[in-house]
């Protein structure tokens, strides 16, 4: 299993802090799709992701046990 | 004053010599609202040589709540941000020269400040300019402090270029926009809790503390108590545009550039001529008032309003239209007025 944390308005959206998918073998662009279709995520596309803290392309696969989170760019200043 | 630096110079990492290196640095702040307010005051205050602030923007009354710079008599009488913060930055350390700028941090306009700065500080509201300053840092190898907030959530990141990441690397693109502070609104302390990480790593830089700086990006929620770093080891793009091996710069070519922008949070268009001839504020200001515009103004800008058309027009020729998001109804309005 994985744990998937949102951040921002991200969590406002899904309506969870995190969640438990079973991701392991997918690319972040197909968790990000996958995310996005399951949670109604509109703007998935534009957030950053982390795997275990650690800044993650759209390529990357995930492992089992991996932590992913999504942080959105924010631009207020 | 004498003792003036006394107790930063106490603390350690900076100590005399890094106080004389301080001393003989040049800032440029890209925006003077919540953030550029708290960081050119903090660097004010901590005896930066030169503070050069660039912003666009005037005092209006829904500032007050978070930027520090700015009082009721700025809103009474509509200075620009960059004039009253100048004002006010003179006040607290008259030892820092302080240059203000009304207008656009535009491409040109960066490449202009670019040869004589050893940092830029982003204060700024939206990330076509944010992606301009990442191509000026990697084109000029300027560092540059990533700095952004909304609601209870802000974020910081430090490029240093040759080293670490660019903000290109990281997004690609310009993002689409998520929660706007149309929507989510902003309070004090997300923009303290920013311009503390950004305050910080400017430190580090101006007194050349390489090691110390964060390479981490951090992201935090003051209400959610969430407190995040990404780790970034992995993350510059060999690739990339801006900071890879064959940069090209992208964001300061004409093509990924606007001349009318919808400003976050403010239900305004901006129009921004592409030449800059100049306007007869008097003049202009007189055309109004035939029109049956009710007009106010100083030396900077004279605003205008009849029924639902409310505008501020610059000396530049730029104009802030109000009430509206419609930028074709924004262009309409300017176009109608001023040809």
């Amino acid at each position: 299993m994985n744990k998937v944390l949102f951040f921002a308005h991200l969590r406002d959206e899904a309506g969870e802090e995190s969640v438990q998918l079973d991701l392991a073998g997918k690319t972040v662009a197909d968790v990000k799709a996958i995310v996005a279709e399951i949670y109604g995520l509109q703007k998935l596309d534009s957030a950053m992701t982390a795997i275990n803290e650690e800044f993650a392309s759209n390529e990357e696969v995930i492992k089992e046990g991996d932590v992913i989170a999504f942080i959105p760019p924010v631009s207020g200043g | 004053m004498s003792n003036r630096y006394s107790r930063q110079t106490l603390f350690p990492p900076i100590g005399k010599e890094g106080q004389e290196k301080i001393r003989s640095k040049h800032v440029l702040m890209i925006g003077a609202g919540a953030l550029g307010s708290g960081n050119a005051e903090v660097l004010t205050r901590a005896g930066v040589g030169k503070l050069t602030i660039i912003d666009r923007d005037y005092v209006e009354a829904s500032n007050l709540q978070r930027q520090q710079l700015y009082t009721e008599n700025d809103v009474a009488e509509k200075l620009p941000k960059a004039a009253a913060a100048e004002k006010r930055l003179k006040a607290i350390n008259s030892d820092v020269e302080i240059q203000a700028i009304i207008g656009d941090a535009t491409p040109e306009k960066l490449e202009e400040l670019a040869d004589e700065v050893d940092l830029i500080i982003d204060a700024t509201d939206n990330f076509e300019t944010r992606m301009a300053i990442n191509d000026i840092s990697q084109k000029y190898e300027i560092p540059w402090i990533y700095g952004a907030c909304v609601a209870s959530y802000g974020m910081s990141f430090t490029v240093i270029p040759g080293k670490t990441p660019c903000l290109n690397c990281l997004l690609k693109t310009i993002p689409i926009q998520g929660m706007t502070c149309d929507t989510g609104g902003i309070i004090g302390p997300t923009v303290q809790m920013v311009v503390a990480h950004q305050t910080a790593e400017a430190l580090k830089i101006l007194v050349e503390d390489w090691d110390a700086l964060r390479s981490a990006f951090v992201s935090f929620d003051v209400w959610r108590n969430d407190y995040t770093t990404m780790k970034m080891s992995r993350a510059k793009d060999p690739g990339c545009l801006s900071c890879g091996e064959h940069p090209e710069y992208p964001y300061l070519s004409a093509e990924n550039r606007t001349k009318t922008t919808v400003l976050c949070g403010r239900d305004t268009v901006q129009i921004r001529p592409p030449h800059n001839e100049g306007v007869d504020l008097k003049e202009m200001a007189g055309k109004l008032k035939a029109l049956g515009y009710e007009v106010k103004g100083n030396p900077y800008l004279l605003s205008a309003e009849l029924e639902e058309n409310r505008f501020v027009l610059f000396q530049d020729g730029r104009a802030l239209i109000h009430g509206t998001k419609d930028m074709a109804q924004a262009k309409s309005l300017y176009s109608r007025l001023l040809g």
